[in-house]
C-alpha cells in the first residue's frame, strides 16, 4: 500500500542542468500510472527518484505520509523492471528471481514457493536452471518481471519495459502488465515514451516535456482534451494536423478562418467576444473527419496523396496551403488529384492559442 | 586488360611464418631453456666447452644442497674451495629457502591488500556518481608517471622514520603504492563496462552499496581480480631496487636479492646460481598457469578503455 507524493521536487545535476524541475504529483494506492515524453523529459529521472536510485535536489517525495528523501533505494518496498533487463549473468533464472527474497531473509521455504507460483504465472518454470545468456529476450523480460513480482512490493516501477521487444510480443506483454496490476494490488508507475502503450496501460498518464509536467488526466482526457500543442501532438498516430489560422466572427459566432476557409466553432469557450482576432492553431486529429451532411462544417481540399493501410487509408488533403493527414474509410474511391470534401464535428476540434500553445477551451 | 597480381605462393609463405615463429620461440625460450638445464648440471660440465644443452649427468645437487642448508642439514663450502670439485656450496644457500618465503609472505600480503583496496576504490570510481571522481581516477593514475627510482630516496627516509627499515612491512607498503593505482584502474574499467542498470537492480532488490559489490560485482568480476592479483603478485616478486634499499639481513630479503648475491660471493657457483634462478621462476609460472584461462580475458576488458 503506497501512495506517492511529489512536493515541489526538482532535480539538478552537478553541470547544474536541470532533469526534473517543481513536480508536483500525487500517485493515488494501487494506481496505474503512467509517465509518457520522449528521451531527455525527465520520466526516467522521475522514476529513478521514486526508487532510491537519484537523489532529489529539492522538495520532498513521501510514501504515504513518510518523507522518502533520505532513504536509501534497499530500504524502500519497491521493485522496478528495467528496459535492458538487467539480469544477473552469473546466477540462475531462479536464482536471478530468488535474490531480492534472499536478500530479505525470506525463509527458503517460502521463497522457494514464490518464486515456483511466480515463474509459472509467467510461464517460465522450464526456465528455472538456465542462464539469462539462454533465454530469449521475450523469456528474460519474464524473467525480470518475475523478479519483481515476486517481492509483492507495494510500489511496482517499470522503466520501458518492452522497448527491447518486437512488436507483437510487447502487445501480449501489456495485456500481461495489466493482469499482473489487477492481481498485485501495488501502485504502478510505468515510464515510457510509446503513446500507445501509455494509452492501453494508465488509469492515469503524465505527459512530461523538459522536466516539466505538461498534462496529467486520463487516457481519455490526454487524447481528447490535450492541454497544450505539445500533449496534442505528441499523442495520436498520425500526429495531429495543425493548421495555422485566426479567430473571427461569422454571423455572431466564433469561427476559426484561414484565407478562403471559415470554420464555425462549437461553444464552450469562456469569453468567445475576446478571442476574436487572436492568433491560434486548429487541431484536427486524422479520424475525426466524416460524411458531409447539412448540420455539419465542411473541410474540402485536393487529395495529394491515398495511401491505403489494409483497414482504411490515409489521405494527403491540401487545404490553404497546407497538406493535412487524414484517415478514411478505404472504399471511399478518392483518386489523387480530386476534389474532396469532409464533414468536421465541431466538438472534436482543438483549438491552441498561438503564441502560449495553450488550449483555448473552456475548463483548462 | 586486368593483369593478374602475382601471388606468393602458399608454401613459401607457410614456410616463411613457420621460420619465423621458430625464431621467435627460440629467442623467447632458449634463455629459459638454459636456466634450466644448467641448473640441473654439475659446474665441471657446466663450464666445458662446448657447452651441454643437453646435460650428460643430470643431477639435482644444486637443488638438494639448498633445500638442505636451508633446513639446516648441510654447511655451506668453506672460502677457497674450487667449484667444480663438486659438492661445492655457496655462502648465501641457506638463506634461499627464507627468502623465498619472505618473498611469498611480500607477494601475497600485496595481493590481498590490492584487492581489498583496489576492488572498492574502483567500484566508486566506476558506479557511484560523486563529486571529483575522474580527478581521482587521473590523481591515482598520474602516480604511476613518476619512477620508481625517482621515488626511492623519499621512500627510503620515510621508511627510516617509521622504523621500518630491514623489515616485510617496509617491502608491503611501498610495493602497494606502486601496484594499487594499476589495479584501481584495471578494476574500474572493468566495472565499467558493466551495465549501471545491474547495479542499480541489485540496489532495489535490497542490496546496500557493499552487498552489491560483493553479491553481483565481485563474482563477474573474478578474470580482472585473477589478472589483477597477478599483477601485484609479479611485481612483488620480481622487485628488485626497493628490496636492495630496505633490506640488510636475511630476515628480511627477498629471492632476487639472495639470487643476486650469489654473483658477488666468493666463489661462485653458476649452475647453483641457475638452480637459485628456477626457483625464483616457478611460483609465477606455476600461478600463470593455473589462472591461465582467466588472464587474457581480464587483462583485454581492462585494456579497452583508456
Amino acid at each position: 500500500m503506497a501512495r506517492i507524493r511529489f512536493q515541489s521536487v526538482s532535480k539538478r545535476y552537478a553541470g547544474g542542468q536541470a532533469a526534473v524541475c517543481d513536480l508536483n504529483l500525487d500517485i493515488a494506492d494501487q494506481e496505474f500510472l503512467v509517465l509518457l515524453g520522449p528521451s531527455g523529459c525527465g520520466k526516467s529521472t522521475t522514476l529513478n527518484m521514486i526508487a532510491g536510485l537519484e537523489d532529489i535536489s529539492e522538495g520532498a517525495l513521501l510514501f504515504d505520509d513518510q518523507v522518502m528523501n533520505n532513504i536509501p533505494a534497499h530500504q524502500r518496498d519497491v521493485a522496478m523492471v528495467f528496459q535492458s533487463y538487467a539480469l544477473y549473468p552469473h546466477k540462475t533464472v531462479f536464482e536471478n528471481i530468488a535474490f531480492g527474497l534472499r536478500m530479505r531473509k525470506v525463509p527458503e521455504a517460502e521463497l522457494r514457493r514464490r518464486v515456483l507460483d511466480a515463474a509459472e504465472k509467467l510461464e517460465i518454470s522450464h526456465l528455472l536452471e538456465r542462464r539469462p545468456s539462454q533465454l530469449s529476450g521475450g523469456q528474460r523480460q519474464r524473467v525480470a518481471l518475475g523478479r519483481a513480482m515476486v517481492r509483492q512490493p507495494s510500489v511496482f516501477l517499470m522503466d520501458e519495459p518492452l522497448s527491447n521487444l518486437d512488436a507483437s510480443l510487447r502487445i501480449s506483454m501489456r495485456a500481461q502488465i495489466r493482469h499482473l496490476h489487477a492481481s498485485m494490488r501495488s501502485t504502478f508507475v510505468y515510464v515510457t515514451h510509446d503513446q500507445a502503450e501509455a494509452l492501453t496501460l494508465a488509469d492515469r498518464i503524465v505527459v512530461m516535456r523538459d522536466g516539466a509536467i505538461q498534462q496529467i488526466g486520463t487516457p481519455d482526457d490526454i487524447y481528447e482534451r490535450p492541454a497544450n500543442v505539445f500533449v496534442a501532438s505528441f499523442l495520436g498516430s498520425p500526429a495531429i494536423n495543425l493548421l495555422e489560422g485566426r479567430l473571427g466572427s461569422d454571423g455572431g459566432r466564433l469561427c476559426f478562418q484561414r484565407g478562403a476557409l471559415s470554420i464555425p466553432l462549437a461553444n464552450g469557450f469562456t469569453d468567445a467576444a475576446a478571442l476574436e482576432g487572436r492568433e491560434v492553431l486548429l487541431g484536427l486529429r486524422a479520424e475525426d473527419v466524416g460524411p458531409v451532411d447539412a448540420a455539419t462544417p465542411v473541410l474540402s481540399g485536393v487529395v495529394d496523396t491515398a495511401m491505403p493501410t489494409g483497414s482504411d487509408q490515409f489521405l494527403g488533403l491540401v487545404v490553404e496551403g497546407v497538406t493535412l493527414f487524414l484517415r478514411v474509410a478505404k472504399d471511399a474511391a478518392m483518386p489523387e488529384g480530386s476534389l474532396a470534401s469532409f464533414g468536421l464535428n465541431p466538438q472534436r476540434l482543438h483549438l491552441f492559442d498561438r503564441a502560449s500553445g495553450l488550449s483555448l477551451r473552456a475548463g483548462r | 586488360m586486368i593483369i593478374a597480381k602475382p601471388r606468393l605462393p602458399g608454401l613459401l609463405r607457410g614456410i616463411g611464418l613457420a621460420l619465423a615463429s621458430a625464431f621467435m620461440l627460440a629467442y623467447v625460450l632458449a634463455p629459459i631453456f638454459w636456466l634450466v638445464s644448467s641448473s640441473l648440471q654439475q659446474e665441471a660440465e657446466l663450464t666445458s666447452i662446448p657447452p651441454h644443452w643437453i646435460p650428460d649427468h643430470p643431477s639435482l645437487a644444486n637443488f638438494r644442497a639448498i633445500f638442505l642448508t636451508g633446513l639446516g642439514y648441510a654447511q655451506p663450502s668453506a672460502n677457497g674451495v674450487d667449484p667444480t670439485s663438486g659438492g661445492f656450496i655457496p655462502s648465501v644457500a641457506g638463506n634461499l629457502l627464507p627468502a623465498m618465503g619472505n618473498s611469498l609472505i611480500v607477494a601475497g600480503a600485496v595481493v590481498l591488500l590490492n584487492l581489498l583496496v583496489g576492488v572498492p576504490a574502483a567500484y566508486a570510481i566506476a558506479k557511484i556518481r560523486f563529486r571529483g571522481r575522474s580527478a581521482a581516477l587521473y590523481i591515482i593514475l598520474a602516480t604511476r608517471v613518476v619512477p620508481d627510482i625517482a621515488l626511492v630516496v623519499p621512500f627510503f627516509l620515510v621508511v627510516r622514520k617509521l622504523g621500518m627499515l630491514d623489515s616485510l612491512m617496509s617491502l608491503i607498503i611501498t610495493y602497494l603504492a606502486i601496484t594499487v593505482p594499476f589495479s584501481v584502474f584495471v578494476l574500474a574499467s572493468f566495472f565499467e563496462q558493466m551495465p549501471d542498470d545491474l547495479d542499480r537492480a541489485a540496489r532495489v532488490d535490497g542490496c546496500s552499496r557493499l552487498q552489491v559489490l560483493l553479491q553481483v560485482f565481485l563474482p563477474l568480476a573474478l578474470p580482472a581480480l585473477v589478472a589483477v592479483g597477478l599483477f601485484a603478485f609479479l611485481a612483488s616478486w620480481n622487485e628488485f631496487l626497493l628490496a636492495l634499499m630496505f633490506t640488510q639481513t636475511a630476515a628480511s630479503q627477498t629471492l632476487p636479492i639472495i639470487v643476486a648475491g650469489i654473483t658477488s660471493d666468493f666463489t661462485v657457483s653458476f649452475s647453483f646460481l641457475n638452480a637459485a634462478g628456477v626457483l625464483a621462476v616457478l611460483p609465477p609460472v606455476l600461478l600463470a598457469v593455473i589462472f591461465e584461462r582467466y588472464i587474457v580475458s581480464g587483462l583485454t576488458a581492462g585494456a579497452v578503455k583508456g
